[in-house]
């Protein structure tokens, strides 16, 4: 670098224009009115981008959009047992998950909470879930003004899934996307260990 | 020289180790489930094969030890396969529940599986069931999920020493059950919870709500229950502490915690903690502000102290705050308010008595190591109960006993029942008779190289008591005769001294004979110790007499250091001390108080007396955590932080000098050492501390023992007596024995329908503090009356019952419960439960020699409570 001389240096003379030209073309807005002849021509065809807020795409299948906890539709409850895996998994850590025991003795997710504006749509919270518990819809126009409407309650959640994938729609997209995952740990034919004492119970107990 | 191959790499040791360990040392890791830290191996799950040259069968690594020419593979075709195989019978019966368990992410199943992976199972049985049990307090057992391991079999055997759990039944049958059935109805240390490999043993505490990586924050502090001061993690989700767990590595307890260390964290939680300073306006405690509460009490105490003068003012400090804490609390009392009248509860039994065994032997006398005591032939344990009162240092205790030495206990044998040999039971009040026949015949018999003549000449002055006697309160002549000859064969013996030793008379007589016989026998001293820092507040001066450094008064150099460093005076005089202080209060002389962590009212005898005393002051002050009996009397009310909530050190009752550390944020409250500095500011103090190392540096200038001593060396040995500063050696000059060359006294039996009460220490509890942990009044909820079965027939009662106990002092109500262990005629009540403690329903007299409780008004009368 230090060794580089003056005189490889070109210097570029620039042309102006002087006087009078440039006095008119100022008066007479010469250049704008030659930047708008685009304008004015394009005005009168048909318009080629989409017009987003009045006309909107249907999105991909498989879109990844705002989250919903899944409806049980047995129970009416979210299929979530608060495993916490999605929360594990979550590379930006926006998923808050409360637990506690229950009555019984069960697992209940007292709050399950997805800071959205943090969460980059990766969908491995979706992958990680061993019961289907979790998707990401399709819905993907939810600009608020609040920061706090950002974040989704458990309710929220299983609202979404109730908006946007009411029907059959869930079930397509766990079949699609997530393929034996979204079959709830039911038993692979070949699978005994996951039979359970539910399906075939021996009391050993009293086996004699 | 043992040469081996472990998967080609060679391995040279000289001693005979395991293969298991041989390979962790050239980093192969074999996979283990049996195998836990500090349990011999068992070689039970078969989880650690591998193959071994010119053997036809692959071997359990951690059984085997290596031998020379040794060659092992731990990552052949064949291991791997192996590996698998026991995972799948392992799955064969266990749940697949992981996402509902509370172990999964830290389940060593779970890790194993995943890396060895047993995906499908070939089995078309179902599982078996085994029982899912909840009716423990803090501890929930699911045998679903057991894989016989039998860690915490071992675990509870072999380290805790309580023998509580077994595997029942055979075969796909077996399973972990408690001996009591259903319940565990054990310590409830749950050291077998941090054995469980897997989720079949777990906490209720945290049950359903954890997850390894909800975990935001862990700190490495010390427990805040008793004076062995266990290393402990806490760890925390936002600012609650979802669990405790030990630290295999660190500490001295080395992975074992007690029931208190590990599930009594949760009265910091409590909703009753105090949230803002309190003021006494038109008789009712009314909410102020910080500046108002510090502006008030320095104005009150600069306008009493000007009024009647320093020796108006007094401090009551405490074992449960920090050494930062205790000494701002002696330095307001001594150097800015001019007042030498300063001490604690230690004052009730363990100052009196270690400040008479340093008389005896010289400082430090007691600075000896617990871990230390696992390597003894014999312990003597008289005057309480060390796996109630220092529960890990109780389990050190049965360790000796493990390997074979000798445990004797004097009085109730309690958690070391089946440790001992002979019981040496006694009628109440004949502990000094017992004492003295035992030193007398070892005296006789060991030889020993005498060096202190001043003991020796009291030695030959005792009178020895006859068999007869003996008998007639209680102890077998075969039972004594034991001890005696068992004693003189022990080669490095620990003596073990608790707190009965002095609270029900004949104090001075005790500690001799004790010290005497730890004398004698050429063994190491330990002082139990019920509060966490009760050392290190004697040590920072918080006592009359004494001051930082554990120095005299009378020595004057300290005096002129004090003056030289901080540029403030000693005050003349030695001070009164806290019975004094309470007498003093009663007549008029002491007009102002300050508390600091204690709770006067309800730890110290005579409830009414020592209640009336205090509200006769004109002023008093209390730092504490919660609205206790005393702070309810008081004028100001500082809301101070909890133990887990603050930084500052910790002196063991091993005088280890441990650091605490801060784990969760106080929005309730502030350090007691912030307060004390605030007022003394107020009060015209030149120096200001910015956290608790500045305070710890100027004690670290001052006190000779601790000089020298950083704050950041505070860590593994670096806190061990005598930190590198100068103890008083050799404590010249006589000693006082009350009543030495006197033949002991028969006691008088008790009349009939009348009972002697004593002190109990539970397990679960540590003194009042934890009557606010839910978790362990989940497991000890009522207070409970220890009595003879006899002696509770003769009266009529029966088990379970709700009895009331009255003194010429009081009542309280407690639950019956019959205990073999207590001498007849004898029942015991803790010091616990509000209303209903043991100290708040007898008297008390000083003892004259050592200045020590001498608890009076024992005999009490107990009838069975009218049904409600
Ligand atoms: S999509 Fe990705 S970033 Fe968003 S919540 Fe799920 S795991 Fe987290
Ligand atoms: S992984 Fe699924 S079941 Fe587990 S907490 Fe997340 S959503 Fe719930
Ligand atoms: S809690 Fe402690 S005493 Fe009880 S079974 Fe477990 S290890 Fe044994
Ligand atoms: S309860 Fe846990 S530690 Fe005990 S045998 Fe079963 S798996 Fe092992
Ligand atoms: S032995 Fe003492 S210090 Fe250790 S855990 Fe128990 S109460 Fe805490
Ligand atoms: S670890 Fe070796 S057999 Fe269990």
């Amino acid at each position: 670098m230090n060794d580089m001389k003056i005189k490889d240096v070109v210097v570029m003379e620039r042309k102006e224009d002087t006087g009078i030209g440039r006095f008119l073309k100022t008066v007479f807005f010469v250049e704008i009115l030659q930047g708008m002849k685009l304008t004015l021509k394009t005005m009168f065809t048909k318009p080629v981008t989409r017009q987003y807020p009045k006309e909107k795409r249907p999105a991909m299948p498989g879109f990844r959009g705002l989250h919903a906890l899944v409806r049980n539709p047995e129970t009416q409850q979210a299929k979530c047992v608060g495993c916490g895996l999605c929360a594990a998994v979550c590379p930006s850590r926006c998923i808050t998950i409360y637990t506690s025991e229950g009555e019984k003795h069960e697992k209940v997710v007292d709050r399950y909470e997805i800071e959205v504006l943090r969460c980059l749509y990766c969908a491995l919270c979706v992958e990680a879930c061993p019961f289907g518990a979790v998707v990401l819809t399709e819905h993907y126009e939810y600009a608020g003004y609040n920061k706090a409407d950002f974040k989704m309650t458990k309710d929220k959640l299983l609202e979404n899934w109730d908006k946007y994938m009411a029907g059959t729609k869930g079930e397509e997209y766990f079949k699609r996307f997530w393929g034996p995952r979204a079959d709830d740990f039911k038993t692979p034919e070949n699978q005994a260990v996951f039979k359970g004492r539910s399906q075939s119970k021996v009391d050993l107990h009293n086996a004699e | 020289m043992i040469k081996i191959t472990i998967d080609g790499i060679e391995v040279q040791t000289d001693r005979e180790i395991t293969i298991l360990e041989a390979a962790k040392q050239v980093g192969i890791e074999i996979p283990t489930l049996c195998t836990f830290k500090n349990l011999s191996p068992s070689g039970s799950c078969r989880m650690c094969l591998v193959e071994i040259e010119r053997l036809s069968r692959p071997q359990t690594a951690c059984t085997v030890k290596i031998t020379d020419g040794m060659v092992v593979r731990t990552n052949s075709e064949a291991i791997m396969r192996a590996r698998k195989a026991v995972l799948e019978f392992l799955l064969i019966n266990h749940p697949l529940d992981c996402p509902v368990c509370d172990k999964a992410g830290e389940c060593i199943l779970q890790d194993l599986s995943a890396k060895y992976g047993a995906a499908a199972g070939r089995f078309k049985e179902g599982k078996r069931t085994n029982p899912v049990s909840f009716e423990d307090p803090v501890i929930v057992r699911d045998m679903q999920r057991c894989i016989l391991c039998t860690r915490c079999v071992r675990t509870c055997d072999d380290l805790q020493g309580a023998f509580a759990i077994s595997v029942i039944n055979r075969g796909s049958h077996s399973l972990i059950e408690p001996f009591s059935g259903g319940r565990f109805d054990c310590e409830y240390c749950g050291n077998c919870l941090s054995a469980c490999p897997v989720g079949a043993i777990t906490s209720k505490l945290h049950r359903h709500t954890y997850r390894p990586w909800y975990i935001e924050r862990q700190v490495e502090t010390i427990c805040g229950h008793c004076g062995v001061g266990c290393t402990l993690t806490l760890q925390m989700r936002e600012n609650t502490i979802i669990r405790v767990i030990p630290d295999f590595e660190k500490g001295l307890n080395s992975g074992m915690l007690c029931v208190m260390g590990r599930f009594g964290y949760d009265y910091t939680e409590h909703e009753e903690r105090l949230r803002s300073p309190l003021i006494r306006k038109d008789g009712e405690l009314v909410p102020v502000s910080w500046e108002e509460a510090v502006e008030f009490t320095a104005w009150r105490l600069k306008e009493l102290v000007k009024k009647y003068g320093g020796g108006a003012v007094a401090g009551i400090a405490s074992g449960r705050c920090t050494n930062e804490d205790n000494y701002m609390l002696q330095k307001l009392i001594r150097y800015v308010l001019g007042s030498n009248n300063i001490d604690s509860a230690a004052r009730l039994f363990y100052r009196p008595a270690v400040s008479y065994l340093e008389r005896m032997f010289g400082q430090g006398i007691t600075a000896n190591l617990i871990p230390g005591i696992a390597n003894s032939d014999g312990v003597f344990v008289a005057g309480g109960d060390p796996t109630t009162i220092n529960p890990v240092l109780g389990i050190a205790v049965r360790s000796v006993w493990k390997k074979g030495g000798k445990v004797f206990v004097v009085g109730k044998s309690g958690g070391l029942r089946s440790n001992i040999k002979h019981e040496l039971n006694h009628a109440e009040g004949a502990g000094a008779l017992v004492l003295t026949w035992i030193l007398a015949k070892v005296y006789e018999k060991k030889n020993f190289i005498s060096e202190n003549s001043i003991i020796d000449k009291k030695l030959s002055a005792l009178k020895v008591p006859d068999m007869d006697m003996l008998v007639r309160v209680g102890v077998s002549p075969e039972a004594l005769q034991y001890t005696a000859d068992e004693l003189v064969r022990l080669k490095n013996p620990v003596v073990i001294i608790g707190p009965e030793t002095v609270l029900y008379g004949n104090g001075s007589k005790n500690l001799f004979l004790l010290g005497a016989l730890n004398y004698v026998l050429n063994g190491r001293l330990f002082v139990l110790m019920d509060e966490p820092n009760t050392q290190g507040c004697l040590d920072m001066g918080c006592s009359p007499g004494v001051l930082v450094g554990g120095r005299p008064v009378e020595l004057e150099t300290f005096g002129h250091k004090m003056e030289n460093t901080a540029g403030m005076k000693t005050p003349e005089g030695t001070g009164l001390n806290l019975f004094e202080m309470i007498n003093g209060a009663n007549s008029g002389s002491i007009k102002a108080m300050f508390v600091m962590g204690e709770n006067p009212v309800f730890n110290i005898p005579d409830k009414k007396k020592v209640e009336s005393a205090l509200q006769k002051l004109e002023f008093l002050a209390v730092s504490d955590i919660f609205l206790t009996e005393t702070a309810s009397l008081a004028d100001v009310v500082f809301p101070a932080s909890a133990w887990s909530e603050k930084d500052g050190t910790y002196t063991n009752l091993e005088r280890r000098l441990q650091r605490l550390r801060k784990g969760t944020m106080s929005s309730r409250g502030r350090a007691d050492w912030k307060i004390l500095a605030d007022i003394c500011k107020a009060l015209g103090m030149k120096e200001s501390y910015t956290d608790v190392k500045s305070v710890w540096d100027e004690i670290s200038r001052i006190s000779s023992v601790h000089s020298g001593v950083r704050y950041e060396s505070l860590i593994g040995r670096g806190g061990i007596w005598p930190y590198g500063g100068e103890p008083l050696r050799g404590i010249e000059g006589d000693f006082e024995v009350e009543g030495l060359e006197d033949m002991p006294e028969l006691p008088g039996f008790a009349q009939s329908g009348r009972v002697i009460l004593k002190e109990d220490k539970s397990l679960i509890h540590s003194s009042s503090l934890s009557r606010y942990s839910p978790a362990l009044m989940g497991v000890a909820s009522e207070p409970l009356l220890m009595i003879n079965p006899v002696t509770a027939q003769s009266l009529g009662l029966s088990d379970n019952e709700r009895v009331v106990i009255t003194s010429d002092k009081g009542t309280a109500v407690a639950i019956l419960r019959a205990d073999r262990g207590m001498p007849e005629g004898v029942a015991a009540l803790s010091n616990t439960f509000k209303d209903n403690g043991f100290r708040s329903i007898v008297g008390y007299t000083i003892d004259p020699t050592l200045k020590s409780l001498n608890i009076t008004d024992r005999v009490v009368t107990i009838e069975r409570a009218k049904q409600l």
